[in-house]
């Protein structure tokens, strides 16, 4: 049961902290849920945009954490081309899915006649907040990796469940500052 | 496995599974909102609604970066599974009670609604969770072999897809848990 014991250990400690942060996720929301009613499209998107940069996280952890046990990246805090193609792959695809989910949730407010307000603000907003993320992210999460795997630890068992748990804290956390600073 | 991705082989298999996300994602919303919503009890049930969601990332999420892995690198066996199923979902137990007494202290802060006993707090989340693992982990471990046999990354693929079954699952589950345990 050596696996169990290294999967438990590892990862109970920063599971129930991240639950934790969930739970005041939920709190932080409700406090300021009258910018979030203002902007009625923001609640609708907002699952769906902690999960697309939550999942962006989630398969650069992974990868990372593959291409450090295969040997492909070494465990150094250097530049290098399977880095360089991780972050270009992965910045286009927030961009592309961005476009997609900002179609999806407009089509959507109109279908359910939820009140679109300065859309252009939101759009701004939107897309400001998720490359601030996607940026600060990649960079914490590649300098992460490196350490946890040369104390030989497995970067998946800690760093997914405390990003997923961070970004879904501070995706609405950086859209309600910016949408602060815009109006 | 000569395994290093070219930038747009990389969006290629993640931007399609990111769209499947996206939309389960918003049907999700859309559902939570419809089901949840109408029941008394909602201002506490909505307490712990983003922590049970986070779990996807939280729980299912490593279990199967933990799979896709062990493909990867050759070390995919019945006891390796085994214990990753188990290591899973002795995690998904102890959490489950942790948001659930959570939910309890943040109800008696915050909310201060009544109408649900402490017992039946903890019992939601420990359950929705243990249901909705149950369908999530058979999907995701088949998604796994299934996309390594085709040659695709299932690190690229597999956690994406899974972010909107999970959502979506445990959503459901979540219904089904507060129908059987008759919360108002």
């Amino acid at each position: 049961m050596d696996y169990f014991q290294k999967i438990f250990k590892e990862s109970l400690v920063v599971v129930m902290i991240s639950s934790i942060m969930g739970l005041f996720t939920g709190t932080f929301l409700s406090f300021n849920n009258q910018i979030l009613y203002s902007f009625p499209v923001i609640l609708l998107i907002l699952p769906s945009l902690n999960s697309l940069i939550g999942n962006i996280a989630t398969v650069l952890i992974s990868r990372l954490s593959s291409h450090l046990y295969i040997g492909n990246l070494s465990p150094k805090i250097q530049r290098s081309p399977v880095l360089k193609n991780d972050f270009y792959g992965l910045l286009i695809t927030i961009l592309l899915s961005l476009v997609a989910l900002i179609i999806i949730g407009y089509a959507v407010g109109l279908a359910t006649g939820i009140q679109i307000i300065n859309p252009l603000l939101i759009i701004t907003v939107i897309m400001l907040a998720i490359l601030i993320l996607f940026g600060s992210i990649f960079i914490f999460l590649f300098t992460s990796s490196i350490f946890l795997f040369r104390k030989g630890k497995d970067p998946n068992n800690y760093l997914i469940p405390l990003t997923t748990s961070l970004l879904d804290f501070l995706t609405p956390l950086l859209l309600i500052v910016l949408i602060y600073l815009f109006i | 496995m000569d395994w290093q991705d070219t930038k747009w082989k990389i969006t290629k298999e993640v931007f399609p599974s990111e769209i499947i996300s996206i939309i389960g994602d918003i049907l999700a919303g859309i559902i939570l909102t419809i089901l949840i919503l109408p029941f008394k009890s909602f201002l506490i049930l909505i307490l712990i609604v983003p922590a049970l969601l986070s779990m996807r990332g939280n729980i299912s999420g490593p279990y199967i970066a933990r799979t896709s892995r062990d493909i990867i690198i050759g070390e995919f066996n019945k006891e390796s599974w085994f214990e990753n199923v188990l290591a899973t979902y002795a995690l998904s137990i102890i959490i489950g009670f942790i948001i659930g007494l959570f939910g309890v202290i943040l109800n008696y802060i915050f909310v201060r609604l009544f109408i649900i006993t402490f017992g039946i707090l903890i019992l939601i989340p420990v359950l929705t969770m243990l249901l909705s693992l149950s369908i999530s982990i058979p999907i995701s471990t088949t998604l796994n072999i299934i996309v390594f046999k085709r040659g695709l990354d299932p690190n690229n693929v597999v956690n994406t897809v899974m972010t909107a079954v999970d959502d979506f699952f445990t959503i459901l589950c979540f219904y089904f848990t507060i129908i059987m345990l008759g919360v108002p």
